[in-house]
This record gives structure tokens, sequence and C-alpha cells, in this order.
């Protein structure tokens, strides 16, 4: 990021930090099994955990909790990932999926694979979700970058904003005029993690593997990029190279986060922010530190969407999308964001 | 003082002498409003004649008659009188509430994208109305009232939020987006919270259809429509003294930031009683008034023009959503997000400035 820290982080910081933020992770995994319409205890958890069990609690926490808080983490780093690669290819700090209008194409990929080509596993519609990311990110890049100024943060946003209310509409046409499955519909509309399989969360997880890896393989280049393009290109990398390779990792990322999860908005925002002010604007630190809080986030965000009404749930991406808009917030009042 | 033998006019002008006032008028923005009326009055003729059966436009305009002048029954007065014209009605008087809105909000902000949809002023209407649908707060009749209430408050977020040392036309517009997500985030979250009948019956609202609205959704429209008249007509004047600039307008005595408020108010107002009514249907604030403006070429935004432009949209988008897929109905905001977006992504592409002035 222009304007981040050049503060470095040592090896024995940065891996202290990190076990901390693991140590977070697990509470958080704790607390997303044990919360819900039924409490159930820690001890019981571990030990449902550890040795299984016929126990009523023990079935609710391998059949439904378990799955869900899987697909959870899943999607958190998936997201928080992407934000982090999107904002570095940007260099912009708004820069985030769910805002520029991304998870709402791949999630109009899977209803279009669903409605027009009756394609209804994981492991069909992800690459409709691949197409759908990918093709609203080149548009929303492509009109933001139009007219004097460049890729603004206010023209991102707003373009982003423009593709999130067409693609929405689009949505709801597809889903209102074909009733046979606007519940399955209804689902890609605002992003929850309940009422998904395991079988989901296995079928999710080689997708997630190559655009980690993809992205893992370019840290450097971020940190090239963000000194400036100039300054990249002396450090000798290619720079148009890095930025396809970015948008297709956080292509990936977001297609499999929707497929597994829906759209949910503004992860992807906020913790790349946290994981920076944490360790630095070292990417090969951010991006693990990113990967263990995005996850963090989105299962406390669901707990809190399970336990706010009882016994009806709210979607995780409402509750992500209200802890999230505070930090659009502050990070827009400082200067930096509209000078930009 | 030289004399002149005829009096000093503006081009484009002519002069309408009533007793002993006289007023400027705006030759082109008189036709385009002249034909926009006309447009505007067969679309209602085949609004009324087109749905489920097909009504003959002459026993459309004999039911309109006898409505008015109370002449012998028609055998459709059901289907034209008390099926269709109340929806007309709600989608007339919110169209042309959404262009006055927008053509008020786009003027004071010079910049067409700070139009009340896109900064949060639909979604804080719409918050409110969820709100007090689910946890039972208001009666049915003061639905549009609490609706005011909520644009209001979103509106007033926006602005604490992104005053910092002055207003920034950016910041203004990012806020804006920031908070309309929240709201509309908190209204999804109300809808959770609200027995299945209610929720069912506030979604059906939020959708931004016009299927089942009725003269009890038109009637508090209209009413404060009459009861803004007075402040529509000094407003129509206020908002070509706000088109200077600061120093020119403050130099003319304009008493600038009191006009800008007064302004951004009534936007407000009206930008939210629409939504009581119709349900956020997105972006005809944001189209109505570039639309019209382009039809009259004038340097400020057409007040009557916004107006007419909006009901247009409203109607047509109304229409196709009835007709293109029956006999499923799409929401009417289906229609006008699937032209309204693209037209906002076309605004972003040929932006000449950056910030476009402050707010």
């Amino acid at each position: 990021m222009p304007r981040a820290t050049r503060r470095r982080i040592g090896p024995t910081a940065g891996s202290a930090l990190l076990l901390v933020l693991a140590g977070l992770l697990l509470l958080a995994v704790l607390l997303s099994l044990a919360a819900g319409s039924r409490q159930i205890a820690p001890s019981v958890v571990v030990d449902a955990l550890l040795h299984g069990g016929g126990s009523d609690d023990a079935q609710v926490i391998w059949s439904l909790r378990v799955p869900r808080t899987l697909i959870g983490v899943m999607a958190g780093v998936a997201l928080a990932v992407a934000g982090t690669v999107m904002q570095g290819i940007t260099r912009n700090p708004i820069a985030e999926p769910g805002i520029l209008g991304v998870s709402q194409g791949a999630s109009v990929g899977v209803v279009c694979a669903i409605a027009f080509l009756g394609v209804h596993s994981l492991n069909g519609y992800v690459w409709f979700a691949f197409a759908g990311a990918g093709i609203a990110a080149v548009a929303v890049y492509v009109i933001a970058s139009g007219g004097r100024g460049g890729a603004s943060p206010v023209k991102l946003a707003l373009a982003g904003t423009a593709m999130n209310a067409l693609l929405a509409s689009v949505v709801s046409g597809i889903a209102t005029t074909d009733a046979r499955a606007l519940d399955e519909f209804r689902f890609w509309h605002v992003g929850s993690l309940s009422g998904r399989s395991a079988e989901i969360a296995g079928q999710t997880w080689p997708f997630l593997l190559a655009g980690l890896l993809l992205v893992a393989a370019m840290a450097r280049g971020l940190d090239a990029l963000a000194l400036g393009e100039d300054v990249a290109k002396g450090l000798g990398h290619n720079v148009p190279l890095l930025r396809i390779l970015g948008g297709l990792g956080a292509t990936v990322l977001t297609g499999v986060a929707v497929a597994a999860a829906g759209p949910i908005a503004f992860t992807g925002l906020a913790v790349p922010h946290i994981a920076r002010a944490l360790v630095g604007a070292d990417h090969r630190w951010v991006l693990p530190a990113a990967a263990l809080l995005g996850p963090v986030m989105l299962l406390v965000a669901d707990v809190l969407g399970r336990v706010v009404f009882p016994p009806s749930e709210v979607p995780v991406a409402v509750m992500t999308a209200l802890l999230g808009v505070p930090f659009l917030i502050a990070l827009v009042r400082r200067k930096a964001v509209v000078a930009a | 003082m030289t004399s002149l033998t005829r009096p000093v006019r503006p081009t484009g002008f002519s002069v309408l002498r009533v007793g002993r006032g006289s007023f400027l008028l705006h030759r082109r923005a008189t036709l385009v409003a002249v034909l926009l009326g006309a447009v505007l009055a067969v679309t209602a003729v085949v609004y009324l004649c087109v749905g489920e059966s097909f009504v003959g436009p002459t026993e459309v305009v004999r039911v309109l008659c006898s409505a008015v002048g109370g002449g012998q029954p028609s055998p459709d007065e059901f289907v034209v009188g008390t099926l269709r014209m109340p929806r007309l009605a709600v989608g007339l008087l919110a169209g042309a509430a959404f262009g006055i809105a927008g053509s008020f909000i786009q003027t004071v902000a010079r910049n067409p994208l700070a139009s009340p949809d896109v900064i949060g002023v639909t979604q804080g209407a719409g918050a409110a109305t969820v709100a007090a649908m689910t946890f039972g707060l208001a009666a049915p009749g003061t639905l549009p009232y609490v609706s005011i209430l909520g644009g209001l408050a979103a509106a007033a977020l926006v602005y604490v939020f992104a005053w910092r040392r002055g207003l920034h036309a950016a910041r203004f517009v990012l806020i804006g987006i920031g908070i309309s997500v929240a709201l509309g985030s908190l209204t999804q979250l109300f809808l959770t919270k609200g027995d299945f009948l209610v929720a069912q019956q506030a979604k059906v609202w939020l959708t931004g259809s016009l299927n089942g609205r009725g003269y009890d959704h038109a009637a508090p429209l209209a009413l404060i429509l009459l009861v803004l008249t007075p402040a529509l007509l000094w407003a129509a004047r206020a908002q070509r003294t706000v088109l200077f600039d600061d120093d020119t307008a403050t130099a003319q005595g304009v008493r600038l930031g009191r006009v800008r408020l007064c302004l951004t108010v009534l936007g407000v107002v009206l930008a939210s009683v629409a939504t009581a009514a119709a349900g956020p249907v997105d972006f005809v604030a944001l189209l109505a008034p570039q639309i019209a403006r382009r039809l009259t070429r004038t340097a400020h935004i057409p007040l009557v023009g916004s107006a007419l432009t909006g009901a247009l949209i409203v109607t047509v988008a109304d229409l196709l959503a009835r007709k293109l897929f029956s006999p499923i109905e799409l929401p009417v905001g289906v229609f006008t997000a699937v032209v309204g977006a693209p037209y906002l992504m076309w605004l972003i592409v040929r932006t000449r400035s950056r910030s476009g002035g402050t707010s």
C-alpha cells in the first residue's frame, strides 16, 4: 500500500504473532461449534470431537456445526486473501470482492448455471462462479479506469455499486421467473453458512489450495508493486503479468468462497487492513496473518448472527457488512483514500 | 441609462404575462414538458388497457370519464378502475416524486452521482419502514412518516460522517455507499426478527414492486405532494440560483447554506415518501433528471421535466415488468436497475473531473 507503514516485523515476533492469531482462530472455531440455538458446553464439544459418540449434542456438532464451521473457515481464508491481493494489485485501499461486485458476479454465474444448464453440484458450478467473478472483475476495473483520473477509489466503488445493483437485479429476475427453485436461489442473494453440507467443504478445498498457492507465489511481487509500478519494473518484475496472475488468484479465491457460502462482503476489506496494522507491509507476513484473521471474523460474525434473534438466524453476509461498514467509513475519512 | 426600443430578453425564452405578473418561459423546456405530458398520457392509457385481459382504449376512456363525471358504469369498471387504476396512480406519483427528489439533490451536489438511491436515502427509508413493520411500532397509516424519518436520519448520518473540514464530493459518495450497505444489512436483520407473516409482507414491499399497491399507498403520497406544492414552486426558482458559483451567488444575495439545506431536505422527504409508497425502486432518481436535462438542453435540471420523466420511467418499467414474462410479474425495481446501472457506469467512464465540486 502506498501509505502503509514501512515497519518490518522480525521472524521471531512475526511467528509469535501468527501463533497468537492461530490461537484466536482455534477459539473462534470452538465458539462456532458451541454456540447456537442449542448451547453446548465447550467440554462437551471437545469430547464429541475427540470421541464422537451418539449423544444428541454430538449429533448436532458432527452433522450441523462441523460442516458449517469448516465452510466458514474456508470462505474466510479465501475472502481475506482475495481482498489482500486485490488491494495490492489495484494499489487501492478499498478494493474488496464484495464492494467491487466480483462476489455478485460469481453469484450470477452460479445462478445461471443452475437455472439454464441444470448444474446442481459444486464441482459443476464452481467453474461458472470463476467465469462470473472474472468477467465482473475485469468489467468493473475497465469501467473505473475509463475517464480522467484513472481507477480512483471513488470510481471503483461506484462502478462496483452499479455492477452490484445490475447483477442483483439479474439474480432476482431469474429467481422470480424460475419459481421452482426459489429457495435454492435465495442463498445466492445473501451469503450464508447455514444448510451447507460437509460434501461442499470436501469439494471446495482443491480450488482453495490452488488459489492460495498462486497468491503465495507472488508475495514478493506484491511488495514491489506497493512501492509503485516504476519501482516494481525497475526491480525486475513483470508488472502486467503480476496483475494478471494476481487478478486470477483473487478471482479463483472469490469464486471458491461464493460457490461455498454465497456472496459475502466486507471480510476482504477489513481483514487486510487489520493484518497490515499488526505485521507491517511485508506481504509474506500479511498474507498468512490475513488468512488466519479472515476466518476469525467470519466465524464471529456467524455466531453473532445465530444468537442475536434466536431461534431464527441472520445470514452471515448481513453481519459481516454491519461489522465492516464502520471500517469503510474510517478508511474513507482518512484523507488518503479520497485524495488518491 | 440608455433607452431600448426592444426589451432585453434571454435567448430561448418567451415572456408570459398574467395580469400584472410575468414569467420567463424556456421555450424548449416548455415544449419538452408538453410532449412528455402527452407521451405520459398515452402510456397511462396503454397501461390501463394491457394486462391479464385486454380492455379497448375507448372502454378505458369511458371508465375514466365515468370516474370523473359519473356516467353509467362500464362492465370493465372492476378491471380498469379497481385493479389497474390505483397501481397506475402509485407508479405515476412515486415516479414523479423520485424525479423531483433526484433533481434537487443532484442540483445541490452538482453531481449526478449523488442521487438519493446511491447515497443511502432510500435504504434509510426502507430500513425504518421495515423496522416499524416487524417490531410493530407503527400503525399502517403512519408508515410514510416513519419512512421520512428514516430517510432524513440516513441523510444526516451520511452528512455527519462525510464532514471533515468541509464536504468533499468523493468522500460524500463513498460514505453514502457505505451507509447504504449498512442500512440494507440492517433491513435484512429486521426481516429475520419479525414473525413470518410480517416478514413476508415486508419482503414484498422491499422488492420495489407495484404489485398489489392501492389507493391507501397513493393517498399519503398525493397528500404530501400537495402540501409541499408551495415549497416546490419556491424550489424551482431556488434551484437556479444555487447553480452559480459560490461567490456569484453570495454576491447576488442568495443565502447559499440555507437554500441548499432546504433543497436537500425537500429532496430527501420526497424520495422517502416515494419509497414508502412503491418500495425502493432503484435508479429512477438518478436517471430522470439526467434524461430530462438532456431533452431540454438547459443548464439547470428542469423540475417539471424531471417529474414527468420519473413518472414515465416507472410506468413504462412496470408495464414491461407486468407483460414481458407474463404470467409472471417481475418487480419494477428489476427493470429500473437493468437500465439505470449501465447508465451509472457510463457516467463513471465519462466523468471529466473527479471531485465535481462541493455539496
